[in-house]
């Protein structure tokens, strides 16, 4: 679990798998492994709209297909031949295509915010597109196509054990720690979830009026020397959150807990609360920062 | 490291500060991280705005003059990171930071080629290529198929009821030991040609995607250590030689070796592609080397679905052929040479494509 992931856990309960990958410059990278529902949601939007190509298509095919074949048994044969291979042709070329025209994203992943990357943190490469979507087939559409044709007169343990086989490749993504499934695992791939992040303010300054003013509250560095860097930023976090009479109840409970814990006789009332959490954390961090730059980080109160 | 703070420290004191002018001249200068971020933040924000531009609707949002900032502004934006973690413990900071590099990473290492661009590329070059490679998997699948036939064959010469349990009933499609030569020669080897919507439309396709499915299911297997793949490879020999000892039976060998062989040329090559990258696949799990399973796996498995995929199109080939030409060309000699010209083709294309660098 990298730093500040740490936070998260801790306000809000959420434990992401992560993983980190190495760009080709050798900068650790910390990715998000996309969770099985929003894949499943992905998957069913973009059989969604491949289904919508393929109706499209054999629309447009029809009255050419028509125009020539004079016999209707023949014409209701030619129609279901049309169908099933259109379907072929465009499920296999649908996400190929946008997974390269889009850098790894078909339409549903785009929605759901997921991205298709190269494991090892390369190049994603056609050939890596191909075998993750070719191995499609034995994954998904054979086992439909078998539970489609499940005939019970003929052989019903060799269908079920056929059936079995492949649904195992079908639920792989659920038995291993990347979500990977038999597609990822062939074509050295991963589907990672990539979220819009935006610059926030820079607490220590946004709190002031002027550029100038000095803290209201000082801290000597024996009170700053308490904390370390995860109490810092679950710090940063309760300050970014929105005005609420909850959040407020919260800071008068984190400013009392820092007066107790820093032996700070005052007592703070809770208007005030907000304005000497600023100054704490921007005390702190200047604290922190400055150590790290000797070499000196504190990752949290309990280290030494 | 406790050292600095005290040298530091006595270094203020010396010049005869006392400790709480001290803290608050320490308070009220400029954060590094904050002059760090002000510093920099003007070429992140041009950078994520390339980035937006490119997530939204591909690179050639971007002009010329563009295309060439952007991968400088991503190794600024990566080395901003790299310091960032060092000096920096605004987290609202550092998750920008981190996310900003990673998006802008997928946009620069993301793919650039579109896909009929990669797909001549695989054609010409990849294709040809990985197959040559996959060589001594060719050979053990041609093995085991070819250890099929001969079972096949020897089974139903020596007893003639074998055929109807080596053969499924659909496959059979009513020819048995029963049948005698005219009828194979009327309704099998030289039946009348269906038609042209029958045959390139209906019947080519059926045996596309039936043939194509066998195909990916015998490379899928391969994640079962590969010896389903070599049951089925001998499987689809059995019936193959069953098939040619019924025709044996009745003195139609050649007839029905050229009727076969128009299609089968090509199918049969198809088939043991995918046979062999499914014992590629199996052999790169058992046998990982000295990589970790996982990685060894991607690293192979990738060739050999690229040739799974271009086993694909030879089966669509091959379902041309045998729904279209093969009762199109009557004759036995005629099919010969067909067939003959198809082996010669694919030869050439697997031994010479994509030699040159």
């Amino acid at each position: 679990m990298t730093r500040t992931d740490r936070a998260d856990a801790l306000l809000e309960g959420i434990k992401r798998k992560r993983r980190v990958i190495v760009s080709p410059e050798g900068i650790p990278l910390d990715v998000r492994i996309a969770a099985h529902g929003e894949r499943l949601t992905a998957f069913v939007l973009d059989m969604t709209f491949m289904t919508a190509i393929i109706v499209g298509l054999y629309l447009s095919l029809v009255p050419i297909l028509f125009s020539f074949v004079p016999l209707f048994s023949s014409r209701v044969r030619a129609g279901m031949t049309l169908v099933l291979f259109t379907g072929f042709i465009v499920r296999n070329l649908y996400f190929l295509h946008f997974e390269l025209a889009w850098q790894g994203r078909t339409p549903g992943k785009k929605i759901c915010g997921l991205r298709v990357i190269a494991r090892d943190g390369g190049a994603l490469t056609p050939s890596a597109l191909i075998a993750r979507n070719i191995t499609r087939e034995v994954e998904f559409f054979l086992p439909l196509s078998l539970c489609l044709t499940l005939d019970a007169d003929a052989g019903a343990w060799r269908q079920l054990s056929l059936l079995a086989w492949t649904l195992v490749l079908t639920f792989l993504p659920l038995f291993n720690r990347d979500h990977l499934r038999a597609g990822d695992l062939i074509g050295g791939t991963q589907v990672i979830a990539v979220p819009r992040r935006v610059l926030l303010d820079d607490l220590t300054l946004a709190a002031r009026a002027r550029p100038d003013e000095t803290a209201a509250y000082v801290f000597t560095p024996e009170q700053l020397a308490i904390y370390g860097a995860f109490e810092l930023q679950v710090l940063e976090e309760i300050l970014r959150r929105p005005a609420t009479r909850e959040n407020d109840r919260l800071m008068a409970d984190v400013c009392l807990k820092i007066c107790r814990r820093t032996g700070r006789e005052e007592t703070i009332s809770p208007e005030d609360a907000r304005r000497f959490l600023n100054d704490f954390y921007a005390a702190e961090r200047a604290e922190l920062e400055r150590g790290q730059l000797f070499g000196r980080f504190r990752a949290d109160k309990t280290s030494t | 490291m406790r050292n600095a703070k005290v040298i530091t420290k006595v270094h203020y004191e010396g010049q005869g500060m006392i400790m709480s002018e001290f803290t608050e001249a320490r308070q009220s200068l400029p954060l590094r991280s904050a002059e760090f971020r002000r510093r920099r933040e003007e070429s992140w924000r041009r950078l994520e705005e390339y980035v937006e531009r490119v997530e939204k609707s591909g690179i050639s949002a971007l002009s010329a003059d563009e295309v060439q900032q952007l991968p400088l502004l991503y190794r600024a934006a990566a080395s901003s990171l790299s310091v960032a973690r060092n000096i920096v413990l605004d987290r609202s900071l550092l998750l920008y930071l981190e996310n900003l590099t990673l998006r802008a990473y997928l946009v620069v290492y993301g793919p650039r080629v579109g896909m009929t661009q990669s797909l001549t590329g695989f054609f010409r070059r990849e294709f040809p290529r990985a197959v040559r490679e996959m060589r001594r998997h060719l050979a053990v699948v041609g093995l085991a198929m070819t250890v099929g036939v001969l079972g096949g064959y020897l089974l139903v010469r020596g007893d003639a009821a074998w055929f109807d349990l080596l053969v499924p009933e659909g496959l059979a499609g009513g020819r048995g030991p029963g049948s005698s030569a005219s009828s194979l020669i009327r309704e099998e080897l030289f039946a009348p040609w269906p038609g042209f919507v029958e045959a390139f439309v209906v019947f080519a396709n059926s045996l596309f995607r039936h043939n194509a499915m066998v195909g990916i299911f015998s490379f899928g297997l391969g994640f079962a250590l590969g010896l389903p793949t070599l049951f089925l490879m001998a499987y689809n020999g059995l019936v193959f030689g069953a098939f040619l000892a019924l025709h044996a039976e009745q003195g139609l060998t050649l007839d029905f070796l050229g009727w076969i062989s128009i299609h089968g040329v090509t199918e049969i090559l198809a088939i043991l592609l995918c046979g062999a990258s499914g014992l590629v696949v199996a052999g790169k799990i058992l046998f990982p080397g000295h990589l970790p399973r996982v990685e060894s796996l991607a690293l192979h498995g990738r060739r050999a679905a690229g040739v799974v995929a271009g086993a694909v199109a030879l089966f669509f080939v091959a379902g041309f052929l045998e729904g279209g030409f093969r009762q199109l060309v009557a004759s036995t000699p005629g099919r010969y040479a067909f067939a003959a010209t198809t082996g010669a083709l694919w030869f050439c294309y697997f031994f010479c494509a994509g030699r040159e660098k």
